[in-house]
């Protein structure tokens, strides 16, 4: 394998890197804080639609706005229902996912296309064209991204706030601290990640919308939180990982030499295995906060 | 520390000394009132009046379930009134959350530490502090710790671990805590639940901070805590206050009679134990409490067959985890549970239970009754898969609705209906009714009971000795635990001393006296009247 | 105002059902169509006339089942969603059978044998691993779902291809096909293996002592160990159970759905089935006769969804919009009360009429 391939694949697996890491960085906010929010999915599928459409409006920017926008407001009614309203976390987020799918669809329908709308050369975000490939911006936002957050989490007292409400939530009630209102925000800031993530994929990365583009993406993040330990750096670690395996199933699917020795299908299988492992304790040891997916009572 | 302090009229204080008992009233409580939606049959809190003086430890006693959490939840915020006034040094004021009450100068210490297990002690005292969010205050946190410590004389590390801490350490730090926002009142719920053997350390510490001015409220089940720590104490019983006194005017039977109300002991038939076959064997029983430290170290005894083993002392020193070990609830990690001379450790529930065990659990409703689930399923709970309440797989409504009526009315318990409404809304008494006919109905093997009294009204508590009475009679072997000491005296055979995982003394009936047991209990077994083993 | 138990769950889902619906509303509306005509050609299409209800029981068939899964381990008190992963091995372990061509009434018994015994044995580790290291079975199962899913992709590429037409499956043989119930539908007597299947749960949890132990984990654990009742056996028996019905639902599909009696690569009139289920299992509120009306609405709105879209030019997605709403809002424990609440500010009448 030469140079070329090496760096193409390189180039492929940090672009595929880029929603699982932004996602998966999101919602460790959001489990640090208790919330456990199986509907990133369906926030990844809305906000390419949205943003996609942001961007024809009003260009690449206002379309990765419009995406983390359409995130933030899903987040703040699943984190509404799940907080203030004690909803069942799993059975809302399932309701989410449900809708953005019949959401999409019915979008793409009513806008004529036959479930593929593609995003114009124009209205995508520019790339820097590099020898091997284009390489996007976001490339760098989702490696920078989970290092701030990192610091965020573990070394601000709202950080602090933000683990104590997903540990042990009385103890912060207690502290004086606003366990539905925080939990709210993290859920919502962490949903607007993905929602950033929805935008690149239909503004930047594949440049279409389909009514599967999320194409699993969102339980890979969930996957990749898991595999972190609710550390935004090994968020990055293992959106890599992930992100490579997500592109090297597609690579794989076209190299008829290495189709016939695996198929692309157990590339494809790799990160949700590896994770099951990783929950089993075989390896690593996955710790989630003692509160998460417990709504919170007070008299 | 209060401003202008008026002094009263002199008075006495818990230590028997003339002290000036000061006007300033640190916080009132005038007519407060709590009642939960739909479940309860009577206020959570009716109407109460309560005051605490600036530099009196004020105590304030009552069974479980009396509502002493209740309303020092309330005082410090963190529950809301349903009615009634809380009024801090004079003024009225309307908390609505645990910052209400910080900023009032109130510090709850809490019976279950409000404390982020993961995180260190700097960490969470951060946790509670004003400021921006994007701060990091650690180190003045740590400085400010280990000025506390030194003031108090309370030593802990600041960047200790939570989780890697003892209970007691644990207990200094959730003080430490509460002190940093420099409060004037401090209210303590059951605060020697979970350090028992360090409670002269922390009452010496109350102490000097009742000294420098501090209200303190302790809130306490134990009447022997009350007389010894506090200047004054107010009776709680069932949502009622009923009235408060000085302690060193008052004493134990008038403690007791305001808690329970008039009880006058039933005299009790003891007959001789007829049989010498050994039902339960333990040996050198050694097992972990849930906080992972030791609770069992070594304990062995054997009862035999209509015999009653009592275990006093104080809750915390293991009595709950030998409970746990012997009904299969909690892994033994060493030594031996044999049961009418089979080998029974660290088998399943459902072993042990079909060996002929009942067991009377310490928490009523989180274990010995499903709340969800109504008065004839959990009747039934341990039975239904045995004939005749189940053919093969299926269940046999007909039967278990029989029996159930004859398990209700034989033990007199007040049920709405048997399948429909869910076991949640019976009262504490009720349920322990159910639960009682639920484990004796047949007369087990063994029986393993603990605080089965706990709550229950003055007639309840005579059936429930009778019944254990009558249990022994017919050959029952029964572990008896209990903190009460009039109940172990009346009811044992023998009486076993726990403290700290180990039995310390062992009395035979006659030699325990409340003198010698209450003595043994206090010292841990160091100095007693009694013989060993 | 206390409303006896049974009207309380009704109630609730009646509420969240007007909140989608009047979602769906409303975005019809925003997108220039009709809501009047969409809606009236939606439940013409679910319930109009035979043909529709056929189809609509058609598509209850395996949603039935799939809900019974994740009723089940609510039930147990575990969340378990891994019924996609288990009826796509189902439908497959169905197919598979007939690669090899056994005379007939062997083939039919032996592919809902061997489909209810890959959805049980799929469903294994997720139990095993939660039996004996406490593993959240909502992570293990959703990784299971999508390890099974790209191992389906495998196989049906690969494997069980159909040699004349690749884009499928071999089709199941006619042997093995349930036969027509209404001709000209969809709808074959796989609908009574729905509903006996619904039965027997109910009676599974309601009259058996497995049952009640079942229930009385998913109440309260620590009570159930104190009852005797072993929890890793309840954890078995709940996944095992629910592996089954899944895999009962792979196999009433591939074996119950003219005209092709196979699986098209990318499994689209599978997929989603399971988290479908689960939607329906909260409607019925976990209860198998809740979830037999439950399901026979939904598949009507997925029935009546074509007609929607042929009548009003509503593209028929809309219906998973309002499903998803519902679903949404029944995930929130108080609702009724909530409207209740609203009604004592004063929101206007047509609410307090849904109420009573």
């Amino acid at each position: 394998m030469n140079l070329d391939y090496a760096a193409g694949i390189l180039l492929g697996s940090l672009h595929a890197m880029v929603p699982i890491t932004l996602t998966a960085s999101g919602e460790v906010i959001g489990e640090s804080a208790g919330l456990f929010n199986i509907g990133l999915e369906g926030i990844i599928l809305v906000s390419a639609m949205t943003g996609a459409l942001g961007a024809e409006a009003a260009g690449p920017a206002v379309g990765l706005m419009v995406g983390l926008g359409t995130g933030f407001v899903i987040g703040l009614i699943f984190g509404g229902v799940c907080t203030y309203f004690k909803g069942v976390q799993l059975v809302a987020g399932v309701g989410i996912n449900l809708f953005a799918a019949g959401l999409v669809a019915f979008w793409l329908i009513h806008l004529g296309v036959p479930g593929h709308h593609a995003v114009a050369a124009e209205h995508q975000l520019a790339n820097i064209a590099t020898p091997f490939g284009d390489f996007s911006p976001m490339i760098l936002v989702a490696v920078a991204l989970p290092v701030f957050l990192y610091v965020l989490l573990f070394r601000t007292k709202l950080g602090l706030k933000i683990r104590a409400v997903g540990e042990n939530p009385q103890a912060a009630d207690v502290a004086g601290i606003k366990i539905h209102l925080l939990r709210l925000l993290a859920t919502a800031a962490g949903a607007s990640l993905a929602g950033l993530a929805g935008a690149y994929i239909s503004v930047d990365w594949l440049g279409s919308v389909t009514k599967e583009v999320s194409a699993g993406r969102g339980f890979i993040a969930l996957a990749t939180v898991v595999f972190s330990g609710l550390n935004p750096l090994l968020v990055l670690l293992g959106g890599f990982i992930f992100g490579f395996f997500d592109n090297l199933a597609v690579w794989v699917a076209t190299m008829p030499t290495i189709k016939k020795f695996i198929p692309w299908q157990f590339i494809a299988m790799a990160p949700y295995a590896v994770t099951l492992l990783v929950v089993a304790g075989v390896i690593g040891r996955a710790k989630f906060p003692a509160a998460i997916g417990i709504p919170y009572e007070r008299e | 520390m209060s401003g202008n302090e008026t002094k009263g009229p002199s008075t006495l204080n818990h230590k028997n000394e003339q002290v000036q008992e000061s006007d300033d009233i640190l916080l009132a409580g005038k007519d407060l009132c709590k009642g939960f939606p739909g479940v309860w049959q009577h206020l959570i809190l009716d109407h109460i009046d309560i005051d605490l003086r600036a530099g009196e430890i004020h105590t304030l006693l009552g069974e479980n379930g009396a509502g002493k959490t209740v309303i020092a939840n309330c005082l410090s915020g963190f529950y809301s009134l349903t009615e009634g006034q809380i009024y801090v040094k004079g003024q009225p004021v309307t908390l609505k959350s645990p910052a209400d009450g910080i900023r009032h100068g109130i510090g709850m210490v809490h019976q279950e530490l409000a404390l982020v297990k993961p995180f260190t002690i700097a960490q969470n005292i951060a946790l509670g502090l004003p400021g921006s969010d994007f701060s990091f205050p650690l180190p003045e946190v740590e400085a400010k710790v280990h000025e506390l410590s030194e003031t108090y004389k309370l030593s802990i590390d600041p960047l200790a671990k939570v989780e890697d801490l003892s209970a007691g350490e644990q207990q200094r730090a959730e003080i430490i805590k509460v002190l940093y926002h420099n409060p004037e009142i401090l209210i303590l719920d059951e605060p020697t639940s979970l350090i028992s053997a360090d409670a002269d350390r922390l009452f010496e510490v109350l102490e000097n901070m009742a000294k420098l001015g501090y209200g303190i409220l302790f809130i306490t089940h134990k009447i022997e805590e009350a007389l010894e720590v506090g200047d004054r104490v107010t009776v709680l019983r069932l949502g009622k206050s009923m009235g408060t006194r000085q302690t060193a005017r008052t004493d134990k039977s008038e403690l007791v009679k305001l808690m329970f109300g008039e009880h006058t002991p039933v005299h009790l038939d003891r007959k001789p134990i007829k049989s010498d076959t050994i039902v339960l064997d333990v040996k050198n029983l050694e097992a972990i409490a849930a906080d992972e430290e030791p609770a069992l170290q070594g304990v062995s005894f054997s009862i035999r067959e209509g015999e009653i083993l009592g275990f006093a002392g104080i809750s915390g020193n293991g009595q709950s985890e030998l409970a746990e070990v012997v009904t299969g609830m909690r892994p033994a990690t060493r030594g031996r549970v044999i049961i009418g001379g089979k080998d029974y450790t660290n088998r399943s529930p459902r072993e042990i239970i079909r060996a002929g065990v009942a067991h009377i659990p310490e928490k009523r409703r989180a274990m010995g009754v499903i709340e969800p689930m109504t008065t004839a399923e959990n009747v039934v709970l341990k039975d239904i898969r045995v004939a005749p309440f189940s053919r093969g797989s299926f269940v046999n409504k007909s039967q278990i609705t029989r029996h159930t009526n004859e398990i209700v009315s034989r033990f007199g318990a007040l049920v709405s209906d048997l399948w429909k409404s869910p076991a949640r809304i019976l009262s504490g008494g009720n349920i322990q009714r159910l639960i009682l006919g639920r484990e004796t109905w047949r007369i087990p093997q063994c029986l393993v009971a603990v605080y089965p009294a706990q709550g229950l009204d003055a007639k309840a508590i005579d059936h429930t000795w009778e019944l254990l009475m009558r249990l022994r009679e017919a050959g029952s072997a029964i572990l008896l635990v209990s903190e009460d000491l009039d109940e172990l005296i009346a009811l044992s055979d023998r009486i076993a001393v726990m403290s700290k995982g180990k039995i310390v003394g062992l009395f035979e009936a006659g030699e325990a006296t409340r003198e010698a047991l209450g003595l043994m209990i206090a010292t841990g077994g160091k100095s007693s009247t009694s013989k060993k083993g | 105002m206390r409303f006896p138990a049974g009207i309380d769950e009704l109630a609730k889902t009646i509420v969240a059902g007007v909140i989608g619906f009047t979602v769906g509303a409303l975005i019809i509306k925003l997108y220039g169509y009709d809501p009047i005509a969409a809606y009236r050609a939606l439940f013409n299409g679910a319930f109009g006339d035979l043909y529709s209800f056929s189809e609509s029981l058609a598509n209850a068939t395996p949603l039935i089942l799939t809900a019974l899964t994740f009723a089940i381990g609510f039930r147990g008190g575990m969340f378990n969603i891994g019924a996609e992963g288990q009826l796509y091995l189902g439908a497959l372990a169905a197919v598979a059978v007939s690669y090899f061509h056994l005379p007939s009434a062997v083939s039919f018994a032996l592919s809902l044998i061997c489909a209810v015994l890959a959805g049980a044995l799929w469903s294994l580790p997720a139990a095993i691993l939660k039996a004996i290291r406490g593993v959240h079975e909502v992570i293990s199962t959703i990784m299971l779902n999508w390890i099974s899913q790209f191992l389906c992709f495998y196989l049906i590429s690969e494997i069980l291809v159909d040699p004349q037409r690749a884009e499928k499956t071999i089709s199941v043989v006619e042997s093995a096909r349930l036969p027509l119930l209404v001709q000209g539908t969809s709808l074959s007597y796989g609908i009574f293996i729905s509903l006996f299947a619904a039965i027997i749960i109910y009676l599974l949890l309601w009259r058996t002592v497995i049952g009640f132990d079942i229930r009385a984990t998913g109440h309260n654990p620590l009570a159930a160990a104190y009852a005797g009742i072993e929890q890793w056996k309840i954890v078995l028996i709940v996944f095992i159970s629910g592996g089954l019905t899944a895999g009962l639902a792979g196999a009433m599909h591939v074996m119950g759905r003219p005209p092709i009696y196979a699986i098209y690569g990318g499994m689209p009139s599978i997929k989603g089935l399971g988290f479908e289920g689960l939607a329906v299992a909260m409607i019925g509120r976990n209860h198998p006769i809740g979830i037999i009306f439950a399901a026979i609405f939904f598949g009507g709105l997925l029935a009546g969804g074509r007609m929607m879209q042929l009548s009003a030019n509503v593209p028929l997605e809309l219906v998973r919009v309002v499903e998803g709403m519902v679903v949404l809002f029944l995930a929130i424990p108080e609702l009724v009360k909530l409207f209740g609440w609203l009604r004592k500010i004063g929101i206007p009448p047509i609410f307090r009429s849904k109420r009573s």
